[in-house]
């Protein structure tokens, strides 16, 4: 057969290197030209991640025993040889960034997988690439502050081998630097300065939310053909919001990348909640970052541990609790209780005298006052038992106001009872008590100081936010409360209105586990009505209108843009089929009952459109038994369109 | 036994603390510990077996069977002292009988007698909020000495073991009379840690009903008209005690569709906004996944409600309309003026501190719109308040949906933890009434009941505990179906008897007439019958979630009881006709496997032999029943009378309100 010459681009020569040209015949099969070309260059170095990039067709040459014919390649065809793996800068849902290797030849399925393998997600089929919202370049001096964590020199076959040491993926453990990478991966992150958060792109209507998902990349192609380039910047994020078998055991880094996704979207008003929850919101916030900064052994370690280990420490934890509450019970016997002087109000009765004092004693859930100290010991005046009561603090640093306001539950209703106390100290003792006894709970219990040092701490944010704005003092103790809530509430409220209400909310959280707060901050969110929609405007066929259709993990909805309500609801497993017409872009879905709908995709491609849909039947097939091993094939089946076939 | 005895008086100073109401009343202080140990002890056991004596044939003799099937020396001791503790308070003030229960409704329950005994003894538990007791001196001087004395590690083990029992010494106890569906009652003893679930299991071995998950026992407010259906998981004694003194609320032992309504029909409170046919016409596969996706995912998921309710305001009487939303964190509506946008929403309650309840007769009370209410308040608050929220739906079905709805936000993931261990108690019970049937085994499954209840106190248990045994029992039993066939044959007693479930339980005794198998009391509406076939494969641990579900989503109404339907299956082969009508279909119960497969039912022996030693078990267990309650109750009186403890207390209570 005739040879003829074939000019490739070898990368790694640089990007001025005229081509290198070789000798080959049409029978040559791919490895043959590769080898050729190697030997050509007489680089001494490993080859064994490169391959051929076929510019005009826009394909890899990855099959290389086929023959330069068979893929019909001739002397005109513009080759590249080069590395499949590149680096990338990968934005994750923390916001932070860091620079890997990822392959650019696979279908971006794999290229997530591969990532996930290297950060240590699990399901990574979860997860997908997004380009990036173009940020403001306003202050072009804040760009070079970023920190950019760098994971290029991970060998590539490391990441193949899943040992844990240490809690993390072998290649993390080779130096400090990559330690400090798996850290940034698996602590969650301090909250957000308030102007951070308000610099932030905020989606302000259904329609701008739907934008965001046009930029998925298409999980059936690789990175290359989707005009990817190397060092471009990408982001990671959770896509399909269907999580399935969280494990917190082993899903250190899953489940805090995936409470910093929730935690933005929260902050950023991605998802609508009430004023109540964004309260709550915020105070998990709060004490997951004062729990996982105090802490932050616990949560490697934690991971750290395989079966045995593990059980065994639980048993630990196990009997020490039940010490513990032994010693409680001790406790108990010596009834702990406090005694002081404080002032005491009761609105109802219609006296005008206002506060009175007293001396009181709080013993077990109940609070009862004598007219003095000296006549304590014999009856009380009242005895108020606070179990299931409400508990509200009114409190200014400023002005020296220390009042509990009690709404305690009788037979004929609520009586409102507020004490005064003196001064920073008795408030947080008194209050404490109160919280606790609130909850059945008596001063003996174990959470009676460390609810002390809360009140406290929440009494000293309000000192350093009433005073200088400019908060020095970055102490944890001192965090701005609009660190914790979106923007909106920035307007409406000042840092020491927030603060009392935050504190509130964290009475329900405070006595959580780091694991157990995220568990729970993922429950809340996962609990909003809008919680796990993603938005893309369509025309429906026969309209002659925008509408919005809402993808959940379950169902379809159609939203008017006008009244902005649900019109419609198509749950899938009613779905008995879907069909792509790829020339007029036009997806139409059959339902059980004959239920037909069709429409085309204004916001997103259609093929984006069409994987999630497959994307969320596929993640409903997944079950326990075969968790473990990814249905790949079958992922691309349900969601890669004509080109899978 | 020893080393318990010694453990005791290890802590002897402890125990001090923990007596000190019972010492001020019954002995000098000053006494040796030991001493006093003894001393206490055998009071209480004396009084304890006097009682006993006397009770012996009356009303209360469940009661005691709980608290003599104490087997074990030290919780004697303890118990003992409870009663030593309720017993001097109520005896001194004689306030037990509430007023109301002499009243015309002899149904009422007795929550107050040991409450004025519990605040005396509650320096160490929790106090009534509306007395002001006077708090025992502090004892710590006695405990400290003896504490130093501990040393050994050994010893502290030995504490730990003592405070537990100590702390089980504390558990606050009621005695509470439960109303049944014909409006007799039973009463029983109930404990601090017992869940409602605890209770229900109780109760079904009291009556012989058929289990099934729609029993519940419900809480009725007299005062505010309020009726609500407790939580499974929810403790009892707690709710109770927030009833005041002199009120007529009731406890209530029903069978409520509702409570579990949302498991079988998942369909109608999350997709609500379908047309009735699509609901009806929901596929079992298809409510499976519902369920699957709103209960068993991270996140516990509330149906989507919104709409416009009536809401009578603070203590106004107007009723005000407003478009509410409910949602995980609370119900909210949206302010006038302003769109649905969730941060819009204000908040008009949250869930932590209210329960839910229905209001009754609304319209008449308040001037309402309509009479499907439902109410929010405080636990606590038990009269008329302007902290109770009244909210009214147009119609029955939207106030069930919110009822439900709110629960599902309040509890979450407890009510399908519920909901599957009342499924698994119905499946279980029909197998342990199928094995009981049998002659042999009839009799030494009566003592069980109080032995079982015991356990699950003394384990602080939960409500399958106790199951895997009878379990194991009627299913490895399989040869027990057939035989059971032929014991029931009874069935000339049946069609006299009407649905009313446990009231029949006492009566059979009475008419000459072979009690009918006992789960035949409870007869539900028949539904139609399921198909059997669809069990056989189910296993017998009952433990997989999934395939219960669906068995029974293909079941519309509860499933009825295993054993009467054994019956009906028999009657179609062996009895005239007539019978099968009132019997409900076949449940989707393994125990039908049990039954069906094995078929080879032995010669029957003649009905009448057979059923013979059944009345005799029937009988041990029964006669207690109301029939006997007003001549024993004399007698119990005559012998209890000087006592002065706790039993006898009781017995006067109980005699008084017997009398009117």
């Amino acid at each position: 057969m005739a040879a003829w010459d074939l000019s490739v681009k070898v990368e790694d020569l640089g990007p001025d290197a005229p081509p290198v040209t070789i000798s080959v015949a049409s029978d040559l099969h791919v490895g043959g030209v590769i080898i050729k070309l190697v030997e050509k260059t007489q680089m001494q170095r490993d080859w064994s991640d490169h391959a051929l990039w076929w510019d005009q067709k826009q394909r890899w040459l990855l099959r290389t025993a086929w023959t330069l014919e068979k893929y019909g390649i001739h002397a005109d065809a513009r080759l590249l040889f080069m590395p499949q793996h590149k680096p990338l800068k990968l934005g994750l849902p923390n916001g932070k960034t860091v620079m890997l290797k990822a392959c650019f030849s696979n279908p971006v399925f794999q290229t997530v997988m591969g990532i996930c393998r290297m950060l240590n997600i699990r399901h990574p089929e979860e997860l997908s690439l997004l380009r990036p919202v173009e940020e403001k370049k306003k202050k072009k001096d804040k760009d070079l502050t970023e920190e950019i964590y760098d994971l290029t020199e991970v060998p590539l076959s490391s990441v193949s081998r899943p040992c844990l040491y240490n809690g993390m993926p072998a290649h993390f453990a080779d130096s400090e630097q990559m330690e400090g990478v798996y850290k940034m991966l698996s602590v969650t992150q301090p909250p957000p300065a308030p102007e951070v958060i308000a610099k932030q792109y905020r989606p302000a209507s259904v329609v701008d939310k739907s934008h965001i998902h046009g930029r998925w990349l298409d999980s059936s192609r690789c990175l290359m053909q989707q005009s990817i380039q190397e060092n471009d910047r990408l982001w990671l994020r959770f896509k399909y919001y269907s999580f399935y078998d969280i494990e917190p055991k082993y899903d250190v880094v899953r489940l805090t990348q995936l409470y910093e996704q929730a935690r933005w979207a929260i902050l950023l008003e991605d998802i609508d909640c009430t004023e109540e929850e964004m309260m709550l919101f915020g105070a998990l916030q709060y004490h997951i970052n004062k729990v996982a900064s105090s802490e932050p052994q616990m949560m490697s370690s934690n991971a750290a541990l395989d079966d045995l280990e593990s059980a065994l420490q639980s048993l630990e934890v196990k009997m020490e609790g039940d010490s513990s509450s032994a010693s409680d019970l001790l406790e108990n016997m010596t009834a702990p209780e406090l005694n002081d002087y404080l002032k005491i109000f009761r609105p109802k009765r219609l006296t005008l005298k206002g506060y009175k004092q007293y001396w009181f004693k709080f013993q077990d859930t109940s609070i009862s006052y004598f007219k003095s100290k000296e006549e304590s010991i014999g009856e009380p005046i009242q005895q108020i038992n606070l179990k299931g009561c409400e508990v509200a603090p009114d409190v200014n640093v400023a002005a020296q106001k220390f009042l509990i306001r009690l709404l305690i539950p009788a037979p004929e209703g609520m009586n409102e009872v507020y004490l005064r106390c003196e001064n920073e100290q008795q408030y947080a003792q008194w209050m404490a008590g109160c919280r606790l006894a609130s909850k059945g709970k008596s001063l003996a219990d174990s959470s009676f100081q460390s609810e002390i040092q809360s009140i406290r701490s929440f009494l000293a944010m309000q000192k350093t936010n009433s005073g200088s704005s400019n908060n020095s003092a970055a102490s944890d103790e001192s965090i701005n409360t609009h660190s914790l809530v979106s923007p909106r509430y920035h307007k409406k409220y000042k840092p020491k209105q927030l603060t009392p209400r935050i504190l509130d909310a964290y009475q329900n959280v405070a006595q959580l586990s780091l694991t157990d707060a995220l568990m729970r901050f993922l429950q809340i969110w996962q609990a909003l009505p809008d919680f796990g929609l993603s938005y893309v405007v369509v025309r429906f066929k026969g309209s002659r209108k925008d509408e919005v259709l809402g993808i959940a993990p379950n169902r379809l909805i159609r939203i008017d843009l006008g009244v902005g309500d649900v019109v419609k609801t198509w749950r899938y497993n009613n779905m008995k089929q879907w069909n792509v017409n790829w020339d007029i872009k036009q997806m139409a879905i059959e339902f059980e009952g004959n239920v037909n709908i069709a429409f085309g995709c204004v916001t997103a491609d259609c093929k984006i459109v069409h994987e999630f849909i497959g994307g969320y039947i596929f993640m409903s097939t997944r079950s326990r038994e075969k968790s473990d091993t990814l249905n790949e094939e079958l992922f691309h089946k349900l969601t890669g369109g004509h080109e899978a076939l | 036994m020893d080393d318990i005895d010694a453990m005791f008086s290890d802590l002897l100073g402890e125990m001090d603390l923990l007596t000190q109401s019972l010492g001020q009343e019954t002995e000098p202080p000053e006494r040796l510990p030991s001493t006093r140990q003894e001393i206490n002890f055998s009071v209480g056991l004396t009084g304890l077996n006097a009682s006993l004596h006397d009770l012996e044939d009356n009303d209360l003799d469940a009661l005691m069977a709980d608290l003599v099937a104490d087997l074990n020396e030290t919780e004697k001791k303890l118990e003992a002292e409870i009663q030593g503790l309720h017993a001097p308070p109520s005896s001194s003030s004689d306030l037990p009988p509430p007023p109301k229960g002499l009243g015309v409704q002899p149904a009422s329950s007795i929550t107050s007698p040991p409450s004025p005994g519990n605040n005396r003894s509650s320096s160490v538990t929790t106090q009534s909020p509306s007395t002001s007791s006077p708090l025992p001196p502090p004892p710590l001087q006695s405990s400290k000495p003896t504490m130093e004395e501990i040393e050994a590690q050994m010893k502290a083990d030995k504490i730990k073991l003592a405070l537990e029992k100590l702390k089980e010494a504390k558990v606050k106890k009621l005695v509470v009379k439960v109303v049944m569906n014909d409006g007799s009652s039973k009463t029983l003893m109930v404990d601090e840690r017992q869940t409602v679930r605890e209770v229900l299991n109780n109760l079904f071995e009291k009556t012989h009903c058929d289990c099934n998950v729609d029993w519940s026992l419900c809480e009725t407010n007299h005062e505010l008209q309020l009726e609500r259906t407790f939580e499974d998981h929810e403790n009892l004694v707690e709710p109770l005690l927030a009833w005041t003194r002199d009120s007529e609320n009731k406890v209530l032992f029903q069978e409520r569709k509702d409570k579990f309504e949302v498991f079988k029909n998942p369909q109608n409170f999350y997709l609500w906004k379908k047309d009735k046919k699509t609901l009806k016409d929901m596929k079992d596969k298809d409510k499976e996944l519902l369920v699957q996706e709103n209960f068993c995912g991270t996140s516990i998921i509330v149906p989507d409600l919104e709409g416009v309710l009536h809401l009578k305001e603070d203590g106004k009487k107007s009723w005000k309309q407003r478009l509410f939303q409910l949602r995980a964190s609370g119900i909210y509506y949206v302010p006038k003026g302003k769109t649905k946008s969730s941060r819009d929403l204000i908040c008009f309650v949250q869930f932590d501190n209210v329960n839910v309840y229905y209001g009754k007769d609304v319209k008449n009370r308040y001037k309402a719109p309509t009479d499907f209410c439902f109410v929010l308040k405080h636990p606590q608050i038990q009269k008329e308040s302007q902290y109770i929220k009244y909210l009214c739906c147009d119609d029955a079905w939207t106030m069930k949906l919110w009822v439900t709805g709110i629960r599902i936000a309040k509890y979450g993931a407890s009510l399908h933890e519920n909901f599957k261990t009342a499924e698994r108690k119905a499946a279980v019970s029909a197998a342990v009434w199928t094995n009981r049937s049998t002659p042999s085994s009839s009799s030494p499954s009566t003592p069980s009941p109080t032995i079982r209840a015991k356990t699950a106190t003394q384990a602080n248990g939960h409500a399958p505990k106790p199951q895997p045994g009878p379990q194991h029992q009627g299913i490895g039993n399989l040869p027990a179906p057939p035989p059971l066939n032929e014991i029931l044959p009874p069935p000339p007693p049946d069609p006299v008897l009407p649905p009313p479930p446990p009231s029949l339980a006492s009566k059979p005794p009475l008419s000459n007439f072979p009690p009918p198998p006992p789960s035949m009391d409870s007869l539900p509406p028949p539904p139609p019958p399921p198909p059997m076939d669809n069990f056989s494969e189910d296993p017998p641990d009952f433990l997989p979630p999934p395939p219960l579900p669906t068995s029974y989503s293909s079941l519309p109404p509860p499933p009825p009881p295993a054993p009467a339907a054994n019956f009906g299956r028999n009657i179609n082969k062996s009895l005239p006709p007539p019978a099968p009508e009132f019997l409900p279909p076949p449940p989707p119960d393994p125990v039908f496997v049990a039954s069906g497969a094995p078929p080879p039912p032995p010669p029957p022996p003649p009905p009448a032999a057979v059923s013979a030693p059944r009345p005799a078990a029937s009988l041990k267990k029964m006669p207690p029943a109301p029939p006997k309650r007003t001549t024993p109750m004399q007698q119990g009186g005559g012998g209890g009378g000087g006592g002065g403890d706790f039993m006898s207390e009781l017995m006067s209570a109980m005699r008084k309100r017997t009398d009117q």
